[in-house]
Parts: C-alpha cells; sequence; structure tokens
C-alpha cells in the first residue's frame, strides 16, 4: 500500500468543507484534533488520499451553556477546553468528568469531544455521559444540515450514521430537568491514565424520593457504547437507596454484552458494569438531590 | 575524612539542560547528506523453515537502494557470551529458520522510511511452518519441537550452585514449605527507540552510531559478524533514552545499517517503532521458580533448594548471565547454611528474554521475599524480626560464590520498620488498608569476564592542561542513568577541581581507551570510577612530585589536590595552582603534556560482583474491595549503596525503581497469543504515569565499601526488585490474596 503522503486541505467555513469532501474522493477524512486518525494511518489502518481539517473553521470550538438551547459543544471544541468550562463544571458535572478522563493532558489539549464521538470507539470516554443526558448531534452534509439523536448516531466501532461527505457540527445537552442528576465514572483497572475497560453514564430525575427518569448507558462492553433498559427499568418509580442502585448494577451487567481483550476480561468487565453502575447512579442521585 | 569537595553533594545532571530543552542530539536526530532509511521484514510465525525468499518486486520499487537477507550476509553467528562459543545463537538476519514472531529476515533501504516500508511488502517469504512452543514446560518435554537443532533439549544453558548439605538442613528443619511462583515479562520501554546510522568510508571503514549501553561489545561483535577487523568498526554513542538492559547486545539493525552502508556507500539509518520495541523487543525473563526453604521454629533459616526455568525466548541474548545470577540472588540477603540451585534457561518460540534492571534478581527476589513474608505468618514471627535474624552482614560469604565485603541490610531493615510505622501499622484494621515489606541485595558490576575481552573492564584517560581543567577520556557509556556526571564528580574530587573544569569525551571506540564493557548489572560508578581514580593518582603523583620539590618539602608531608591548588596538606602557602603545577611538569618534560591512563579490572572478588548493594522496601496500598482495583499510598525504602556520590541522582534512580516495580507489580503486561504480542502500543501497555506514582520517603544507609570509589556501590539496578514483593505482600495484608503469579490484577485479587 501507498504509505507517504496525503493532501491536506484547511477550509475555513463549513460549506467549503462539505463542498470539498464532496468533492475528493471516498477515501478522504475527516480531521479534528487528529489525535485517533493520524495515529490509525500510522498503524496502517487507513491509508488516506487526503484529510480535511476542520480547525481552521471559526467559531467551530464554540462551547455555550444557555437555559433555553442547552449546551452546546462545537465540533472542534478541545477536550482540556471543555473539562475545565466552568458552566458546564457546574451544570452538566457529568460532562466535564468525561471529558477530563479521556485520555492524557497531551491529547486533551488537541483533541476534541465530538472528535472522539465521530472516532465511535466502543470505550470513548465521552459517549455514554452524553447519551445518558440524550445529546443531539447537528451535521451539516450536501443534502443540507439535519439533527440526530446521539443514540442513533453508533453503528459498530469505527462506523457511525454520517452520510458521505457529512460532518457533525456539534453535540447539543438539552438542559438538565429539575431534581435530575448525572454521572460518569469509568474504571482503568491499570492505573490512572487509561483507556476505560468499562464506563458508564447515568442520568436520573426525582419526583420527591422517587425516581421518574432513568437513563443508563455503558461503554467499553458491547460493539457501541449501549443501553440497559432493564437496568432503568429496575429504578424506575421506585424510591432511591443503595439496594436499588445495587439491584440496578446487576441487571445492567447482565444487559453488557463485553468481551475479553488485553485491557480486561469478559468475567471482569460483566462484573465492573454492576459495580461501575451502581456507583454512577449512586453519585447521579447524590447530584439530583443537590 | 569525609572533607569532600564535590562527592556527596546535589550536583544537576551535567546534560540535564540540553535535555530539558530539547537541544540533545540521540541517534535519530543524526542526519548524513544521502542518508538511507532502513526497515526489517519481520517474520510473523513463530516458527518456520524459510523455503525461499523472493525479493524482486522489493529491489524494483522506485526509491528502494538495497535489499538483503541472510543469503547475502557473511552468515556468522553472533552472541555477547563469546567466552562460550556454542551459547553465540544468533544471525543478523534469519538464516534458513525463523524462531519467534518478529525474528529478522530481511533489511530493505530506501530513499524515505514510507517507501521502505512498502518494499517490504513486496518481499515473498514462502515458509514451511513448524509447530511452536510456547512455554517452559511444554517446551522441556521430551519430543517437543527443536528450536535450535544445537540444542535438542532445547534447554541452552544449565547453571548449578550448591553448598552445604541440603538434606540434612531440611531433616534438621522445624518447618519446611515449598512453592511455585511464576513472574511476567515486561519490556524495558525505554523512552527512545533503539536507532543506528552507520557511514562506511572510502577505505572501507565503518562508523556506526548506535543507541547502546555497549558501544566496545557492538564494535567487536559488529567486526567478527561483518568479516571486519575491529580497529576498522567505530562505533560512538550519543545520548540516549533508556535502555535498562535492553540495549546491551549487537542487534540486527546495527548489523544491517553497517553491512548496506558499505553495500551501497551511503550512510543507512535504521529507528525502530515503539510496535517493533513492545513485539518484538528484549524483555525480561518470565521465570517459573519453584523455592523449598526449611527454618527451625525460632525463624532460623536451615536450607534451600531453588530451580528455576527461564524463559529465553528463541534466543540467548543475555540469558546464560541472567541463569548465573537468579540462582545468585536466591541466595542474598540472608544466610542459607545449606543451598541448592538448579537453573535451565529454555528456549520457546518468542520473543527473546534479555537482561532487564536487575537482571535476574527482580523475579528471583519476588519468590525469595514473597516466601519469607509467607514463612513469617506461619511461624509467627514478624517478617521484619525474621528478616533481621537472617540477614546478612559485612563478612559473610556465598562459598566459591562471593564475599560481602560491606552490608548495610539490617541497619536497613531497622530504618524502614522505623520510618513506616512498620509496629502499627502492621495492626491498623482498616477496610482495604495493608502494608508489606520487601528487600534486595545487588551487584555493583560483574565479575565473570562472558564477553572473553582481553581488555581491562574499565578505562579512563586524564589529560591535565595548565589552563586548570582537565578532559577524561572513558568508554563508560552514560544511557540517561547519570553516569557522566558521576565520573566527572570523582575526578573533580581527585583532582580538586570544579565540576566546569572537566572536558568529558566518551564512548567512542576510536577516540576513548580501550576499553569498557558498557552499562549494566550497576558496573559503571565501581569500574569507570575506579579506573579514573587509577588515572588521577599518576597524575597527582606526578604534580605532587614537581609541587614537593619546588617548595622543598620534606618527604613526610602530605600533598593535596585542593580548590584548584596543588599544595602541602592543609597549607595552601606551600602549593600553586592546578595549572601552574601542570604547566612546571610539562616544561621539565620539554613539552610532553601530563596525561594518564588508569584501568580496572575486578579481581580476587570470587565470581559475581566486587561488591553488594543492600536494602529494605516498605509499601502501603488501598485496596478497592469492590473493584480490587491497588492503590499503591506510600513507599518507605532504606538502603546501602555505599558512600553516596550524588543523592539527588541516587533520588532519581530510586524514583525510577520504584516506578518501574510499580509496573512490575501492577500493571505492565506483554499480553499474548500464540507467541503473538499483543500489547503493542503504550495504550495497551502500561507504563506507570506520573500520576500513578506513590509518594514516598527515604533514607541512605552509608556503609564504605572497600572496593568502590570513595567506599561508593551500585543505586539503581537493585532498587528495582523490592517493590513487587513488598506490594505483593501489603495486598495481601489488605486482602488475603496472595500472588505467587505476577502481575497482581484486580480480577485475581477478586478472585482468590
Amino acid at each position: 500500500m501507498k504509505r507517504s503522503g496525503f493532501d491536506y486541505y484547511a477550509p475555513e467555513s463549513i460549506s467549503e468543507a462539505v463542498v470539498l469532501l464532496s468533492d475528493l474522493g471516498e477515501n478522504t477524512f475527516v480531521m479534528a484534533g487528529g489525535t485517533d486518525l493520524l495515529i490509525r494511518k500510522r498503524h496502517g489502518m487507513i491509508f488516506p488520499d487526503a484529510v480535511v481539517a476542520l480547525k481552521k473553521i471559526k467559531g467551530l470550538d464554540r462551547i455555550s451553556v444557555g437555559p433555553k438551547k442547552g449546551l452546546v459543544i462545537g465540533a472542534t471544541a478541545l477536550l482540556a477546553d471543555v473539562a475545565a468550562h466552568k458552566g458546564i463544571q457546574n451544570k452538566y458535572p457529568a460532562i466535564s468528568d468525561a471529558a477530563k478522563n479521556t485520555a492524557n493532558v497531551q491529547i486533551r489539549n488537541m483533541g476534541t469531544v465530538v472528535g472522539n464521538l465521530c472516532n465511535a470507539s466502543p470505550s470513548a470516554d465521552n459517549a455514554p455521559a452524553l447519551l445518558a443526558l440524550g445529546a443531539t448531534l447537528s451535521i451539516a452534509g450536501p443534502q443540507g444540515d439535519r439533527t440526530l439523536a446521539l443514540e442513533d448516531f453508533f453503528l459498530g466501532p469505527g462506523l457511525t450514521a454520517l452520510k458521505p461527505a457529512e460532518i457533525v457540527i456539534a453535540a447539543t445537552v438539552p438542559p438538565p430537568p429539575a431534581n435530575s442528576g448525572a454521572a460518569y465514572v469509568h474504571l482503568s483497572a491499570r492505573g490512572k491514565v487509561d483507556c476505560s475497560a468499562v464506563c458508564i453514564g447515568a442520568h436520573i430525575e426525582l419526583q420527591g424520593r422517587k425516581v421518574n427518569n432513568a437513563r443508563l448507558f455503558v461503554g467499553a462492553c458491547a460493539p457501541i457504547p449501549m443501553r440497559t433498559p432493564r437496568a432503568e427499568k429496575t429504578v424506575m418509580r421506585k424510591v432511591f437507596t443503595e439496594k436499588l442502585a445495587e439491584k440496578a448494577g446487576a441487571a445492567a451487567s447482565e444487559e453488557a454484552l463485553p468481551i475479553t481483550d488485553v485491557r480486561a476480561t469478559q468475567d471482569y468487565r460483566n462484573s465492573m458494569v454492576a459495580v461501575m453502575t451502581k456507583r454512577a447512579l449512586l453519585l447521579a442521585h447524590k447530584r439530583a438531590r443537590s | 575524612m569525609n572533607n569532600y569537595s564535590v562527592i556527596g553533594k546535589d550536583i544537576p545532571r551535567v546534560d540535564g539542560r540540553e535535555k530539558a530543552t530539547g537541544a540533545a542530539i540521540y541517534t535519530d536526530d543524526i542526519k548524513l547528506p544521502g542518508m538511507l532509511h532502513g526497515k526489517l521484514l519481520r517474520s510473523p510465525v513463530p516458527h518456520a523453515r524459510i523455503r525461499s525468499i523472493d525479493v524482486s518486486k522489493a529491489r524494483r520499487l522506485p526509491g528502494v537502494k538495497c535489499v538483503i537477507t541472510g543469503e547475502d550476509t557473511p552468515k556468522i553467528k553472533y552472541g555477547n557470551w563469546r567466552l562460550f562459543p556454542a551459547t553465540q545463537d544468533e544471525y543478523p538476519l534469519a538464516v534458513d529458520k525463523v524462531r519467534f514472531i518478529g525474528d529478522e529476515i530481511a533489511a530493505v533501504a530506501a530513499v524515505d522510511p514510507d517507501t521502505a516500508a512498502e518494499a517490504l511488502e513486496l518481499i515473498v517469504v514462502d515458509y514451511e511452518e513448524l509447530p511452536p512452543v510456547f512455554d517452559v514446560l511444554a517446551s522441556v518435554r521430551k519430543n517437543a519441537s527443536i528450536i535450535h537443532e544445537t540444542s535438542p533439549s532445547n534447554i541452552s544453558v544449565d547453571r548449578k550452585i550448591a553448598y552445604g548439605d541440603i538434606k540434612k538442613g531440611f531433616a534438621e528443619s522445624d518447618y519446611v514449605r515449598e512453592d511455585i511462583f511464576t513472574v511476567h515479562p515486561v519490556s524495558p520501554a525505554y523512552l527512545e527507540p533503539c536507532s543506528s546510522l552507520a557511514q562506511c568510508d572510502q577505505d572501507g571503514r565503518i562508523t556506526l552510531w548506535t543507541s547502546t549501553q555497549t558501544p566496545y561489545i557492538v564494535q567487536c561483535l559488529l567486526a567478527s559478524t561483518m568479516g571486519m577487523r575491529e580497529n576498522d568498526i567505530r562505533v560512538i554513542k550519543p545520548n540516549v533514552g533508556g535502555g535498562f538492559g535492553g540495549k546491551m547486545e549487537l542487534r540486527p539493525w546495527e548489523f544491517c545499517a553497517a553491512f548496506m552502508a558499505k553495500l551501497t556507500g551511503k550512510p543507512v539509518k535504521f529507528t525502530l517503532t515503539r510496535e517493533e520495541e513492545l513485539t518484538t523487543g528484549r524483555r525480561r525473563h518470565p521465570m517459573r521458580l519453584k523455592s523449598k526453604v526449611g527454618f527451625k521454629k525460632d525463624g532460623t533459616l536451615m536450607a534451600k533448594d531453588l530451580h528455576i526455568y527461564l524463559d529465553g525466548g528463541a534466543y540467548n541474548a543475555m540469558g546464560p548471565t541472567a541463569t548465573f545470577l537468579c540462582g545468585n540472588f536466591g541466595a542474598m540477603l540472608y544466610r542459607y547454611p545449606n543451598y541448592r540451585f538448579i537453573g535451565q534457561h529454555v528456549y520457546t518460540n518468542k520473543p527473546p528474554a534479555s537482561a532487564m534492571r536487575g537482571f535476574g534478581a527482580p523475579q528471583s527476589l519476588f519468590a525469595a521475599e514473597s516466601q519469607m513474608n509467607m514463612a513469617a505468618e506461619e511461624l509467627g514471627i514478624d517478617p521484619i524480626d525474621l528478616r533481621i535474624k537472617n540477614a546478612m552482614v559485612t563478612g559473610d560469604t556465598i562459598p566459591d560464590v562471593a564475599t560481602i565485603s560491606s552490608c548495610g541490610f539490617i541497619e536497613s531493615l531497622e530504618a524502614v520498620r522505623e520510618m513506616s510505622n512498620w509496629k502499627r501499622n502492621r495492626k491498623k484494621n482498616k477496610k482495604g488498608y495493608g502494608i508489606g515489606i520487601g528487600c534486595y541485595s545487588f551487584i555493583s558490576g560483574g565479575v565473570f569476564n562472558w564477553f572473553n575481552t582481553q581488555y581491562p573492564f574499565s578505562a579512563a584517560e586524564v589529560k591535565v592542561f595548565s589552563d586548570g581543567t582537565a578532559h577524561l577520556l572513558t568508554m563508560a557509556s552514560d544511557i540517561g542513568q547519570g553516569a557522566n556526571t558521576v565520573l566527572k564528580q570523582i575526578l573533580a574530587e581527585e583532582l580538586g577541581l570544579k565540576m566546569e573544569d572537566i572536558r568529558l569525551t566518551a564512548a567512542d571506540t576510536a577516540m576513548t581507551p580501550q576499553a569498557d564493557l558498557g552499562t549494566w548489572g550497576s558496573r559503571v560508578t565501581l569500574m569507570a570510577g575506579n579506573a579514573i581514580k587509577d588515572a588521577a593518582r599518576q597524575i597527582k603523583d606526578v604534580l605532587f612530585g614537581a609541587v614537593s620539590s619546588h617548595f622543598d618539602l620534606n618527604v613526610i608531608f602530605d600533598l593535596e589536590c585542593k580548590a584548584g591548588r596543588i599544595q602541602a596538606t592543609g597549607k595552601p602557602e606551600r602549593g600553586m595552582a592546578f595549572g601552574e603545577a601542570v604547566a612546571m611538569v610539562q616544561k621539565t618534560n620539554r613539552g610532553i603534556p601530563v596525561t594518564a591512563k588508569g584501568y580496572y579490572t575486578p579481581r580476587g572478588k570470587g565470581l559475581v560482583t566486587p561488591a553488594f548493594s543492600f536494602g529494605a522496601q516498605v509499601a502501603e496500598v488501598d485496596v478497592d474491595q469492590e473493584t480490587g482495583v491497588v492503590q499503591v499510598k506510600k513507599m518507605y525504602t532504606a538502603h546501602d549503596c555505599g558512600t553516596v556520590i550524588n543523592p539527588m541522582a541516587v533520588e532519581g534512580q530510586l524514583e525510577g525503581s520504584i516506578h518501574m516495580g510499580l509496573g512490575y507489580a501492577l500493571s505492565e503486561e506483554l499480553v499474548m497469543k500464540d507467541g503473538k504480542t499483543l500489547s503493542n502500543t503504550f495504550l495497551d501497555y502500561k507504563l506507570p504515569t506520573a500520576m500513578d506514582m506513590p509518594p514516598g520517603e527515604s533514607v541512605s544507609i552509608e556503609t564504605y565499601e572497600p572496593e568502590g570509589p570513595m567506599g561508593a556501590k551500585e543505586a539503581g539496578e537493585g532498587l528495582a526488585s523490592p517493590t513487587a514483593p513488598a506490594i505483593a505482600e501489603a495486598v495481601y495484608n489488605a486482602t488475603g490474596y496472595r500472588c505467587k503469579d505476577l502481575p497482581i490484577t484486580p480480577e485475581k485479587i477478586l478472585k482468590k
């Protein structure tokens, strides 16, 4: 395979980027931070003819938190900036926790939250929290703009619902309902800077002491970040207790479909889905109460 | 007497600034006009005969300048154990057979690295696959696939140490236990991947810049494999970003760079990728250790019977030394009145294991120290008390093998006991909390001349100048451990000069004095330090004589080099500036420069080493009861490295050792499947990061080692051993999970 070189484009507007992607051949890749893409190239997993970089597009790195629109994370907003954003830390701590846990300092200074989603790794740190909070994606493409629920975005490892020449412009998270709380917890068995072996996004809404709504997602335990509806059902309309969280964890563990890989075995992942789901629910509950 | 001005001071690294600013030049930074880039074709199968190799398509690819296979080379085997040629089992490029996934088969040199990589894909190799063996027990079985025809049993090295009467020792024991331990391979994971650049001059002589710990060994073995004379090969070691034992042999890319530079007339550079390093590079020996120990009821050690299978992988590499040393370390630390060791180095179809920081000690001491902790529990004796009862002291011997000429082990044990508040914390009953101990001893350089060098083990040349400066030339290799700083300190102290008065030229086989066996086995401070002292003594003799004569000093006067002067001891007025003294001597000799050469070769020091270091370490851990995740909270260390030449450098070595021990115990693992290493990047090969490092407290127990320069011995390698057994014991103390098969994983803890 031809290994050397590729054409590099750095358009200054979204429309220019979409036109470039439509005109260039199929073997063209969109790049935000490049922290996944360039490594895949170096490992000989891809041999791009062209790369369209998004970082020159003004305003695409926007992060905003508003009472009506909720949270908007632009396509080139850095993981480091999302992690450090005061507004996100206050209103969406699960999201800043997820960004803060992604990779290491150097990569957070280059890589982006949206890029982490588009890379569609089953263990993507930012997916479960955003899924739990019901995020949607704004997508630009040759057929015009569209909005897609993040839940419908992931199709498999490295596979997304993006059509040719489409670009994710932003991820949007609705304003959190009253008495709700969300959490992101993750586990790496091998140190503080690591790819997660299990990660959980949890969101619950309380009515009094009862759980009125719950969304639970597990990362790194299926081909895509997966929802665990039976675990959600376990807690619905029940008074929240630690015991209940434990039960939900056990249910999630039965639903998850982990494999054994170099990071953890299937058995360990299964039991950790239970532990981490419980911990995520406890933290989400604590946040919902405060 | 310890009135030193440079020794014992926190002298910053002489290369610290250039490394921190990125100005330091490593091999891969060197670019020569017309330089070609090399890549290696590696075997994708673990064990096969090569039927044929077709390189014609690769040769035709535009940009490719040279393609070679084993058939193009002189086919001369090499290996570090030159004293026993039968152990030399490697070809630079495979001849007839491949023996592990990653075995080098062919090399390409092209105008850029991408073209070279593309060309590799065009080489067609026809393999006749042979049944592979991946584990030592399968490999030593009868009818196992034979990996080297020269070793039909697949055991390439046997080593025995025996003294006393173990039968009697066990018979007289009140308590005997036998355990089997297995330890896993880990990567040296130096930050600078191997890199070599060769240039051939018009007379056919080779200059090789290479990332190595052992320029002299590379020079000699490159000469023999190329069929050249040693003196026609010059090896230069630029800055090296770590070695930890993984860069102490001739390697295929060094040969290929030189050989292809000769063929093409152009400089050729090879730089390995991290993936190559992790999947095919040298690693610490996995071992299977069966250990039986006997004690009296009161804790007195009676006997030990140790059998170790070393999983050597496909070639011997430094395995013979590891086989020798793991048995030596099995007998260290405590007085075993009766001891037997049998070590067997076994071939398997995996990447070769070799030297790695500790050189047999981390494995052997993990078993020994864990077993000591288990025995202490069952004998109902505190683990530290049990150790003190049996601890080696100055003057102890391992019959026919070694004598302990200085030993601060008991002091180390007492110091960590106090520092860690051992007695109180051992009783602490907090969920998930645990505290444990591990100890070590290590060598300060090797005695056994396996390389069969005809030169002294270390050499130094010192030139002094009338401007009050000195030039130190030595083949000793700083690979990041700080040798250049420490060696300069030793010379500065000897000559009464300042650090900045000394120019250093090191590790260039054509420019620095013959010879030095390189950086391994923690030999540099002691051996090169002694050679420098020898040279300095000769310089001083000459300068002292001149000053004595000039001031008409009584022969009974002592003289000294102090603060840039040569003077009657304590009498600055009866002396002169260092440079003046040099000028005077030079005048007397009609201009001949004032120089001296010093040498050191250990003699009468047994088989292992001139000096042993000792130490003890305590780990405190917190174990998450639900996830099994271990958090090391604090490490306490007390160690005896003789005179501390540079406390800051020793502290750096200590922290680096803990880092490595932490990875060995808890997170680093070369996950393998069917001979293939799956952990091929730092994403999946988990080196602990700065975030994982626990805080620590340490104390140096200063002893005076009579054989060491200024009383110094090793400080950078032995400490790689105690961390894993200390953590393992702390985890046991916290959870009841006793690790006998490294690494300790959350899963093993939960399954206990």
